[in-house]
């Protein structure tokens, strides 16, 4: 089965030492989209958003200004693989007191939205990604937050199993784990 | 396009699978919002039951064997007895009671954990067996893997001595 990949990130704890044979790149296997045109299982990596990125994601595309949250979060994108086209975009923020990572923003391209869309589970990879993350960071308590609009609060809540907590919503332990077995195993 | 015109244009059902949207809360909002997510948190925190905290260090673990075995970088220090004693430490396991768990001597565990021993493919499978299937022989088994090909990428010492045994090597331009 082909793998997927994901470049690393520095910050990440538990390494200390690295010796480096080409570009940070991480592969887990099993992550795929769906071709709802062709009818077929398509295998996506995860990647850190690069600089060069910002000038291929457009708001008519990818529907928000990606370069402003650069300062104030860290993103990834979703990508076939071995292609470069970006299909999806997610800007996450660390909360290391509550061992906690916040979605900031998520956005799945223009033809993969609605009834019409060619590409499926674009952003449920992306939320179990952050899952993953968050369980790589955090050693006792990890968990995922966002804050949803209010009309969409209860489908989040149906779509992803979340747990509603007022004004945000968020998953953890089981939850994550459940995600991840559904999108990225 | 503007938020408004998505929510014209889409279902919520097609908007959950396509956005998190930007959300901007006042000050009094935030500090309201944080309080109750701490408060849910704390809750589910105090209900989560130790199988279930192992269930979590267990896929933590998994998940960084799981980049390292994948990614295209090395570390020294992440060899076989490294992550093992991971294992043990996060199961809480004594090297005597683990060494039971898996029915090999303890002399044994000892000098895998210490790098000085290689498992073979029984242990690697009932270290499977023992964490529930969760981390596969196979990861370990690459673990081994890659210390090997870092060694024999990087040995000069085994090319300078190897070299005195191959005559008419290609010329290539």
């Amino acid at each position: 089965m082909v793998l997927l990949g994901m470049a690393m990130s520095i910050s990440m704890c538990f390494l200390k030492k690295i010796y480096i044979f080409g570009k940070f790149f991480f592969k887990f296997e099993f992550m795929y989209i769906i071709d709802r045109i062709a009818n077929e299982k398509r295998i996506a990596h995860i990647l850190p958003l690069l600089k060069d990125d910002f000038e291929k994601l457009t708001v008519r595309r990818h529907s928000f200004n990606w370069k402003k949250l650069e300062k104030v979060s860290y993103m990834y994108k979703l990508t076939l693989a071995g292609e470069d086209d970006i299909l999806g975009v997610i800007s996450l923020v660390d909360h290391f007191a509550e061992e906690r990572i916040e979605i900031k923003l998520l956005a799945v391209s223009i033809e993969n939205r609605g009834r019409n869309k060619q590409f499926d589970r674009i952003a449920g990879c992306l939320i179990a990604f952050a899952g993953r993350e968050a369980i790589k960071k955090f050693k006792n308590y990890p968990s995922v937050s966002l804050i949803p609009k209010t009309e969409l609060k209860r489908h989040y809540i149906n779509k992803y199993g979340m747990i509603d907590a007022g004004w945000q919503l968020f998953i953890d332990e089981t939850i994550v784990l459940n995600l991840i077995s559904k999108y990225l195993a | 396009m503007s938020i408004k015109k998505l929510f014209e244009q889409y279902t919520p059902e097609e908007l959950v699978e396509s956005f998190v949207f930007p959300v901007k809360l006042t000050t009094k909002q935030q500090k309201e919002a944080d309080k109750q997510l701490s408060e849910h948190m704390a809750k589910r925190r105090a209900e989560m039951t130790e199988s279930e905290k192992l269930n979590l260090r267990l896929f933590r673990l998994k998940f960084q064997l799981e980049d390292y075995i994948n990614g295209e970088y090395y570390n020294p220090e992440f060899t076989f007895g490294y992550f093992l004693e991971q294992y043990l430490q996060l199961t809480s396991r004594k090297k005597k009671e683990f060494a039971s768990d898996i029915q090999i001597h303890e002399t044994q565990l000892s000098q895998m954990l210490k790098d000085r021993r290689e498992p073979n493919n029984s242990i690697m499978v009932r270290l499977e067996l023992h964490s529930n299937n969760v981390i596969p022989a196979i990861y370990w088994f690459k673990l081994l893997e890659k210390e090997k090909a870092y060694q024999l990428k990087t040995d000069q010492s085994l090319r300078d001595h190897e070299i005195q045994y191959v005559t008419h090597s290609l010329e290539l331009v």
